[in-house]
């Protein structure tokens, strides 16, 4: 029997009255892979804080192959043969991947007048890269890289530091498609051989089946199971279930009945954006639920804003209630009567510095102001808690920043907004992502209740998603759209479609 | 800030991308080549062995206030206390001297005060991150304000510019000792850019602090070397301004404020777009010089050159822009 | 990351400011009691006047999250352009029309060229201010231009008072409520804070981000001439420099006011720019020559930004946390 990776027995951490990790075993064999699951506060990221060196644990012992960890630092923890892969890797976006991959350490000793040896450097990157299965040019810029290969450049430079034993990753795959995720995990694999353990967390339950030797769910700062995926399959358990610690009700609601469909809301022929897509026809009706999938660069980022006229068309018509528009800006789009939920809340969706009112009133400031423009304060106000309380905002606080609200609750602002904006066709993309499986089902509720009185189309690059919440689909396959074969789409279909850009084979 | 979105495929590559790739790398040398020829031609008194004397003496002394300054802002930071720095260190020689002391001590007194406002902006802005906007422009007032206190409001006259007077005005031949100093700073400096880490980090500074100090590279440290640096040299230009002009000025910087970030800006415009470098703020030098001592042959008043500077500046911003632009503006909401 | 500050926000913040203003008027008025008489406070009201129009303008441009150092230099060129027009014997008001419009033409360049042309705000603004400088110098070749001033009417402006106050002091005022209404309560104040906070989530939902940034730097180069139609008035001659000294006072109040209130706005600017008048006023009074000016408002500067900072908070908060640990919450999302 070899002295495992990590053996942790009994650690705590609390921050100030609260407890985060309380009384936590854990043990990492060498070269396994190793996933950790739990919602937002389970204790899965303060676990790992303390593995690499960010916080410093209260109580308990942990052994790193067999020797007492005490960890200040970050550093400390590389010392340990600990490295660390963050969720959004910092990397110099104009520098090569080589250079991305050696920065600190181009000379034998870290110092600003060591000799920068490009050639070495390159010599040095192409080695680490032989002793893996992956494809990728590190001479190119990290800003001209795909997601994936910035996460690969990212893995690199963190098992480039000498004897790395243990790799912590912290959702390499919430930016990555499907194709790409094969790719990551063909690394993860050849990495365990080398005997590297790795220690990831996820948000998408059907990678640990796929990916994880054994795995470990957090909750309420307590980890409460270690299994493997076998032991998983033969119980048949949910894995929803373990994190959330309740019997989940179904994620997704009901679909639409052909009754609730009414008028024709949204008309799109023949659109056409550069090389990106083209030739995308499709209509909607109020009552319905169109999804749409495709993978990172199939072209539905740049569908969904072409609809909200953030990207000019290049060709094609967009009829909304039967009437012709030209879409000039997302001005243009929300008087029209277009919402978009974008994929990115934190970048696209929201002022985070400033508060829920703000925020919801922000898309029709036009409702929100009167006579020369002067807002409507109390108005708003009752509004915007009026809203806070159909999204179910937790907290229902509606002047707190919304910096201090989850994902989930900033993505249920974001709707709140779109509310007020008060459109006839709400266009949602990645409305999910960084949102755990518990807030879930209630975003997917919400969806589900605009399209009562609105036209709902659904963007995303997950195809459960998009398969489990549309009345209708179709897959955006490298521009191009894959209609489904029959009426609708089965989910394999989809996901074949979306993959292949070809739904018979499915 | 840099962004994971997707990039999107840039048409047009190829041909026209070398065009303004070259474009961008040389157009500040050619623009050189072609002001002189024409001055040359018109006034061909410019290139007499004097002038060009005259033209490589005020370089030198702009090129040394202003390299730490073209570091600075190659890491991302902006300085513009550098000129009141050295109107400080000027003051601070004369005063020394006035009060009696030689010239070793009067020096080293100009050049320690500099490396202390340098370290008041370091410190600031490197650890307690402060905006160096901000941080510089209130040192900057308190300098000059010391500055002038030394001189009670007005200027200390200076009875013996002693060896820096005289080493200010040998020459070999054409060009003065003090110029292949300064050249022989910039070649170092150069190789230091170029050539070592210390160049690379002060790039990835710029573009990636978090990344930087995430690789285990102590940023802090070199951001605050950096505005020491930076202030040092204007420091030093300061004390050998005061043996040049046999005379402390409490307002000596301010005609140098908007020429030292007008070469440091355009010389970030050549070689490495977008990005402050030693051989492009020396070409960006020689090209102000050039613009100074030509126009001066014509009698253009300095409002004028004023103006030529501004839109100089101007132009080679916009121009730089556009040969270096990527095809990434939606994504910034455009 | 939320924090738990020992420090007041909001309405604590403002009782905190009341209290520092009473401290260094009744420590001034300990040593010097002229300090709170009519006059001197009259005084104070009536130097405030410049400053802080200057700095009104620039809180919009900050807001916005961009820089501007181009608007001393429009300054002077909006100063020349009054002069040189009263000179000419044409109406007052007409003048002053003209001069505000001669710095909105300079102000527009900066945010067509910034907003929509993406040019950077720092380099952009100091081309400008340089041309705006060297252009002022076109009407008299640099002469001070003094004609007409006494018969134009101009100097009533800072001779005019209102129940014992100057009359300028009333105008800013109301330009500060003005300001605050339009910021605070109406749907375009919440664009700027919007377009300032996140351009990108601005963008997409329907705000015309480019239209405020550009708005922006017309507005500070409007009230920049409009700061040195005040500065005229008190001189009652034009000279080039004239808009010069506008800089170093309206940053230190935007940031000042910014430190001290928690974030830029209109009051936090008028806070600051009050605080400032305060001080410089007092140290006048005590005889403190005028060249320590910059220095003390740069002083007061970094000591508000550096002291009001977040980090040194954390700080104070940590060493308190550290005798009464339960105090600390500092929660970490995932």
């Amino acid at each position: 029997m070899t002295v495992p990776a990590i053996s942790a027995r009994a650690v705590s951490k609390r921050f100030g009255p609260i407890s985060a990790l309380s009384d936590v075993d854990f043990v990492l064999e060498t070269g396994e892979v190793h996933a950790l699951l739990g919602v937002n506060g389970a204790g899965k990221s303060t676990f790992i804080k303390i593995l690499s060196g960010v916080y410093a644990k209260d109580e308990g012992t942990i052994e790193i192959a067999g020797e007492g960890f005490d960890c200040r630092n970050p550093k400390d923890a590389i010392r340990y043969g600990i490295a660390t892969v963050q969720q959004h890797p910092e990397l110099v976006a104009d520098f090569t991947g080589y250079e991305n991959i050696f920065l600190g350490r181009e000379a034998a000793t870290a110092s600003f007048t060591a000799r920068m040896d490009r050639t070495a450097l390159q010599r040095r990157g192409d080695a680490l890269l032989s002793r893996f299965p992956v494809e990728i040019d590190l001479s190119r810029t990290i800003q001209d890289m795909s997601a994936v290969e910035r996460e690969i450049v990212a893995i690199l430079q963190a098992i480039a530091g000498e004897n790395i034993r243990i790799l912590i990753l912290d959702e390499p795959t919430s930016t990555l498609t499907e194709v790409e995720k094969a790719v990551l995990f063909r690394l993860m694999k050849t990495l365990r051989t080398s005997g590297i353990s790795i220690l990831y967390i996820t948000h998408r339950l059907e990678e640990v089946m796929e990916i994880a030797d054994r795995f470990s769910v957090f909750r309420g700062g307590r980890m409460i199971a270690t299994m493997t995926p076998d032991e998983v399959r033969e119980k048949n358990l949910s894995l929803a279930e373990l994190m959330l610690g309740e019997t989940m009700g179904a994620v997704f609601p009901k679909k639409g009945e052909p009754a609730d469909l009414g008028e024709l809301v949204l008309n799109v022929r023949g659109l056409r954006h550069g090389r990106l897509f083209s030739n995308i026809g499709f209509q909607l009706q109020r009552g319905e639920i169109l999804g749409i999938f495709g993978l990172v660069g199939s072209g539905i980022d740049e569908l969904s804003k072409v609809l909200y006229g953030a990207l000019s068309k290049d060709m094609g018509e967009i009829e909304l209630k039967g009437e012709k528009v030209s879409l000039r800006s997302p001005r243009d789009s929300l008087k029209a009567g277009i919402f978009l939920v974008p994929g990115d809340r934190r970048i696209e969706g929201l002022a985070l510095a400033q508060s829920a009112i703000f925020n919801t009133t922000l898309a029709n400031l036009g409702r929100a102001s009167g006579f020369a423009g002067f807002l409507k304060r109390s108005v708003n106000k009752l509004k915007s808690v009026e809203y806070a309380g159909r999204v179910a905002l937790n907290p229902p606080n509606v002047t707190m920043p919304v910096s201090g609200f989850s994902g989930g609750n900033q993505q249920k602002i974001v709707i709140a907004k779109g509310l007020f904006a008060d459109a006839d066709v709400y266009i949602f993309v990645e409305p999910t992502v960084g949102v755990d499986i518990g807030a879930r089902a209630k975003l997917y509720g919400l969806m589900r209740e605009l399209s009562r009185t609105a036209g709902v189309i659904v963007m995303s690059t997950d195809c459960d998603e998009v398969h489990g919440i549309s009345d209708r689909s179709f897959a955006l396959y490298k521009g191009r759209q894959i209609a489904s074969p029959g009426t609708i789409f089965t989910r394999n279909q989809l996901l074949m479609a979306g993959i292949m850009g070809d739904a018979h084979h499915a | 800030m840099t962004d994971i979105t997707t990039i999107h495929p840039v048409t047009d590559r190829g041909q026209s991308r070398m065009i303004n790739r070259f474009i961008g790398r040389y157009w500040l040398v050619a623009t050189l080549v072609v002001m002189i020829a024409v001055f040359a031609f018109l006034k061909p008194q410019l290139l007499d062995n004097s002038n060009i004397a005259t033209i490589l003496r005020s370089s030198a002394l702009m090129a040394i206030m202003i390299l730490g300054l073209t570091w600075v802002i190659a890491a991302g930071k902006i300085d513009v206390s550098f000129m009141q720095v050295a109107a400080l260190s000027n003051m601070m020689t004369a005063w020394l001297l006035a009060s009696g002391s030689g010239w070793p001590l009067a020096a080293l007194g100009g050049i320690c005060v500099g490396a202390l406002a340098g370290l008041l902006n370091g410190t600031l802005i490197a650890l307690l991150r402060i905006p160096p906007l901000i941080v510089t422009i209130a040192t900057g007032g308190i300098c000059a304000s010391i500055a002038a206190a030394l001189g009670k409001g007005t200027s200390i006259r200076i009875a013996d510019p002693g060896p820096l007077g005289e080493m200010l005005f040998t020459n070999w031949g054409p060009v003065p000792v003090i110029a292949v100093v300064a050249a022989l700073l910039y070649l170092i400096s150069w190789y230091a850019q170029e050539k070592l880490t210390f160049g690379h980090y002060i790039f990835a500074t710029a573009q990636n602090e978090e990344a930087v100090n995430e690789a285990g590279i102590p940023a802090r440290s070199l951001i605050l070397f950096l505005f020491v640096f930076s202030a040092v040299l204007s420091a030093i230009a300061g004390v050998l301004l005061a043996a040049s002009l046999s005379s402390g000025q409490p307002m000596i910087g301010s005609s140098y404020f908007i020429d030292g970030l007008t070469a440091v800006l355009l010389g970030g415009m050549m070689l490495r777009i977008g990005k402050p470098n030693v051989l492009g703020t020396t070409t960006a030098i020689l090209l102000l010089s050039v613009l100074v001592s030509g126009s001066a042959m014509f009698g253009w008043a300095d409002y004028q050159r004023q103006i030529i500077k501004g839109v100089l500046l101007l132009v080679g911003v916009a121009v730089a822009m556009r040969a270096g632009r990527r095809i990434s503006s939606h994504s910034q909401g455009a | 990351m939320h924090r738990h500050s020992i420090l007041p926000t909001g309405l604590g913040r403002s009782l905190a400011f009341v209290t520092l203003v009473i401290i260094i008027g009744a420590a001034f008025t300990a040593v010097e009691p002229r300090f709170l008489s009519t006059q001197n406070i009259a005084a104070v009201t009536r130097h405030m006047a410049a400053n802080g129009l200057a700095a009104l303008g620039l809180t919009f441009v900050v807001i916005v999250r961009k820089f501007d150092l181009s608007f001393a230099g429009t300054a002077c060129f909006a100063a020349m352009t009054i002069g040189f027009l009263i000179a000419g014997g044409y109406d007052l008001w007409l003048c002053i029309l003209i001069g505000v419009l001669a710095a909105v033409v300079v102000g527009t360049f900066n945010g067509i060229a910034i907003s929509y042309f993406g040019l950077p705000d720092i380099v952009t603004t100091i081309a400008t201010g340089s041309i705006a400088g060297g252009l002022a110098f076109l009407y008299s070749r640099g002469r001070t231009i003094f004609q007409n001033f006494v018969t134009s009417g101009i100097l009533d402006l800072n001779d005019a008072r209102i129940l014992g106050y100057s009359v300028s002091f009333f105008f800013l005022i109301a330009l500060y409520a003005v300001a605050w209404v339009f910021m605070h309560r109406t749907r375009y104040g919440a664009s700027f804070y919007a377009t300032g906070e996140n351009p990108v989530s601005a963008y997409f939902s329907g705000v015309p981000t480019k239209f405020y940034t550009m708005l922006a730097f017309i507005i500070c180069a409007a009230t920049s001439a409009l700061a040195v139609v005040l500065i005229l008035a008190e001189s009652g001659t034009a000279d080039t420099n004239e808009g010069a000294n506008l800089l170093m006072p309206a940053y230190a109040g935007v940031f000042l006011g910014a430190a001290l209130l928690g974030g830029t706005s209109v009051l936090a600017t008028l806070a600051g720019t009050f605080l400032i008048t305060m001080l410089l006023d007092g140290f006048s009074l005590l005889g403190v020559p005028y060249y320590y000016s910059d220095g003390v408002v740069s002083l007061i500067l970094l000591a508000g930004v550096v002291l009001f900072d977040a980090r040194v908070r954390q700080l104070f908060a940590d060493l308190v946390s550290f005798v009464r640990p339960s105090t600390q919450v500092r929660e970490n999302r995932t």
